[in-house]
């Protein structure tokens, strides 16, 4: 998962990701130990270097990356 | 009931306006941008579907930069109370709404001062220069409407908006009465802020407003609170919007706002400025021929107006006037317009003046229904 600061730039971020071809979808952010607040990520479960890559070069900050719960 | 209060809010609504707020009633029933379930998700997505097509409409560079405000004003005060200091100057004109001067002359009791510069409609090269002339060193905004809500005169805003980037000043543009009946481009038009009324041109639902700016970080907030993010932190976001954007929003509303946009966009900017600057230059033409009729300024005509148009039946009141019209079964609009600026500049804050203003869904037979009971009523 791709976290970003906003569910605005998730939804952005997930357009911008599908129009390269990139599978993703805008998730809620699991709480865990590293991520306390509330927050939106964009799932991407394939290309997610890729992906990263691409939404830094299009103005999205990328606030971390996390695995999903439960899968990849 | 003939309605020609547009310039206060649009009446009636086009019918896909109301069946998407139906629609977000039923169906985005959670709140937005604050869980994970999917009823939640979903109006989340309605949401960044309308800040989208506004940033698009405006051509600003992204969704993250439409802001939802309740109205015009509310976005007017984020500006201004977001960007100014003590000891800071503002640059204003003389036919602004009080969403501008209320705010401006609050804020003089805190050190901030403000000049409101003469327009001359007409001569666009004279209100630029007189925008020029009121610049200082100490000048950090400069905020005009773009049209006047009581005369209908258009500023030059674009020009305005090369001269204060030539010292360095933002500009924030009062889009009320602009935006849905003439093309504003922010791209373009080089506008640091649009302030934008949802429920006017744009045929949305009344508490919807817009704030589009290209980066609202710089921007103090003067209200905090729940974003739905980063909730461990007692600090206010930097990011846009939800940096201005704390507690519910209007789902409802704001789904409204983007069926009325769809609306404009369909109908075309242009094919309703032409239809409703028509009904006025005939309504204009109208009153100049009856005798009693006062008009404020010469006829309306592109690019120097929007349609809306102000007169006054001789020295009788123009809430009297306003009156005998809604015995008619016709609505205007009589008082200052919450422009007592405006209505100083042509002389008229004692008797304020009868306003006209159609929309998409007006015709000319409502015009002419007008004119006969004027007739009647003289």
């Amino acid at each position: 998962m791709i976290m970003v600061n906003s569910i605005t730039y998730a939804m952005k971020g997930r357009d911008i990701l599908l129009n390269y071809g990139i599978k993703a979808y805008v998730e809620r952010t699991p709480r865990n130990k590293t991520t306390v607040g509330c927050g939106y990520s964009i799932y991407v479960p394939e290309r997610t270097d890729e992906a990263e890559k691409i939404l830094t070069e299009m103005g999205i900050k990328v606030a971390g990356r996390r695995e999903r719960d439960g899968i990849s | 009931m003939i309605y020609l209060d547009n310039a206060a809010t649009t009446y009636p609504k086009p019918a896909c306006v109301i069946k998407a707020v139906n629609y977000a009633m039923n169906k985005f029933g959670a709140n937005p941008g604050r869980a994970g379930h999917k009823m939640s998700i979903d109006a989340a997505e309605e949401i960044y579907l309308c800040r989208k097509t506004a940033a698009e409409f405006f051509n600003a560079p992204g969704p993250e930069c439409v802001v939802f405000t309740l109205n015009c004003t509310h976005a007017i005060n984020y500006v201004l109370k977001g960007l100014l200091k003590p000891g800071d100057h503002v640059v204003t004109s003389c036919l602004e709404h009080n969403a501008v001067m209320r705010p401006l002359q609050k804020m003089s009791q805190s050190g901030i001062t403000f000049t409101s510069v003469k327009v001359f409609p007409g001569d666009n090269d004279a209100t630029v220069n007189a925008f020029r002339s009121a610049l200082t060193e100490k000048t950090k905004l400069i905020i005009c409407t773009h049209a006047s809500n009581v005369l209908g005169i258009r500023l030059p805003i674009e020009r305005i908006a090369a001269l204060g980037h030539i010292y360095g000043i933002p500009i924030a543009i009062d889009c009320a009465q602009s935006a849905g009946i003439i093309p504003v481009d922010m791209e373009d038009g080089k506008f640091d802020y649009l302030c934008i009324a949802g429920h006017k041109g744009l045929y949305g639902p009344m508490g919807t407003g817009m704030l589009i700016t290209k980066d609202g970080s710089e921007l103090d907030t003067i209200i905090e609170g729940g974003t739905g993010t980063a909730s461990d932190s007692l600090d206010q976001p930097v990011t846009m919007p939800d940096r201005m954007e704390s507690g519910t929003p209007n789902m409802s509303g704001i789904a409204g706002l983007r069926a009325g946009i769809g609306f404009v966009q369909r109908k075309g900017i242009q094919n309703i400025f032409n239809h409703e600057m028509s009904l006025i230059n005939y309504l204009y033409k109208k009153l100049s021929g009856m005798k009693g009729i006062k008009l404020y300024t010469s006829e309306p005509k592109f690019p120097y107006f929007v349609p809306v148009l102000s007169f006054n039946v001789g020295d009788v009141s123009s809430e009297v006037i306003a009156s005998k019209l809604n015995d008619r079964g016709i609505s205007v609009r009589s008082g200052l317009h919450c422009a007592p600026s405006a209505h100083d500049y042509i002389g008229t804050l004692e008797q304020g003046a009868v306003r006209v203003c159609p929309s998409a869904f007006s015709n000319m037979n409502e015009i002419n229904t007008l004119v006969l009971s004027l007739l009647r009523i003289i």
